[in-house]
């Protein structure tokens, strides 16, 4: 049963800014966009050489790249989202980094 | 007449005659002009990453990257935004990666201007460590050369190949286009021959 009494204390309520709705440990991704210039054989050596993914592996995310217009190539934290973006860009690929959704 | 890269027991050679190479090169070295960072690569990694380092930090003004009045458009190809959507993300990503991968794509165009010029006899010849270089240079080339063509999505290329059935022989475009192909069925071999395709050879992966 609630007391009506005058209190100074502040209100406490829950309050959640809108960063911590979205939670802070949320993993990136790194995406590779479809383009007309680089070859699908270019693509898979990339996913292989710079990845190290296995053969088929590289295949199916250049046939994503190819057929979807794009695919996310890895996920983690920013930072290593980052380092992906800037060396698959180092190899000429489109590559973008966004918080997972 | 071209022989495309192939492996051969000193590495993977390619046959290109004087005209090819000299096209060739003018256009690795256009590409490597317009890559130029502004602190020239050493060769040493080290040393270039922590040029690289200072530039970065000293880019903060604004007054490069993509926030440069004169930029050239065919560098949002080579150097392309690396978040969509949050241009202040995409910025700041500038700043701090755009020298570096300036310098990673010039040392491989100087590898590549190199191992054409080192030909002889007509056999451009590639190992291990230049194999790499010489191949995603290749890319920024025709990046390079696709991007001044127009060819920006998939619609714009098949518009431009279908465009070469009727175009002017004096056509520059013609010209570009050709060269533009040339170089994509030599990055297509030296991409199969240095993935070792020929054993798994069941996929005819084409443009």
């Amino acid at each position: 049963m609630p007391t009506a009494s005058l209190s100074l204390a502040p209100v406490e309520e829950e309050v959640t800014s809108v960063e911590e709705v979205v939670s802070p440990d949320l993993p990136w991704v790194t995406i590779v966009w479809n383009d007309p210039v680089n070859l699908m054989t270019y693509v898979t050596w990339v996913f292989e050489s710079y990845f190290a993914y296995p053969r088929t592996k590289a295949e199916k995310l250049m046939m994503d790249v190819h057929l979807k217009g794009r695919a996310v190539v890895s996920h983690g934290p920013r930072e290593s989202m980052e380092r992906d973006a800037e060396a698959l860009q180092g190899y000429g690929l489109w590559a973008t980094f966004e918080k997972d959704s | 007449m071209a022989r495309a890269f192939l492996r051969e027991s000193e590495g993977l050679v390619a046959l290109l005659d004087d005209g090819e190479r000299t096209i060739l090169s003018g256009l690795m070295q256009q590409t490597r002009v317009l890559l130029s960072p502004e602190i020239e690569p050493t060769g040493d990694a080290f040393d270039d990453l922590v040029a690289s380092m200072g530039v970065s930090l000293a880019a903060d003004q604004g007054a490069s990257g993509a926030d440069a009045p004169h930029r050239d458009p065919a560098l949002d190809r080579l150097l392309p935004t690396a978040h969509r959507g949050d241009d202040e993300v995409a910025a700041e990503f500038r700043r701090l990666t755009e020298e570096g991968l300036r310098q990673r794509k010039s040392s491989n165009l100087d590898v590549a201007i190199d191992r054409v010029a080192a030909a002889s006899e007509d056999r451009v010849v590639l190992d291990d460590a230049s194999a790499p270089a010489f191949l995603i240079a290749l890319t920024d080339v025709r990046l390079l050369l696709g991007e001044r063509m127009g060819m920006r999505t998939e619609e714009d290329a098949e518009a431009l190949h279908a465009a070469m059935e009727t175009i002017a022989d004096d056509d520059p475009l013609g010209y570009a286009m050709a060269w533009y192909d040339f170089l994509t069925w030599l990055q297509e071999t030296l991409a199969h021959a240095l993935m070792g395709d020929g054993d798994d050879g069941d996929d005819g992966d084409d443009v």
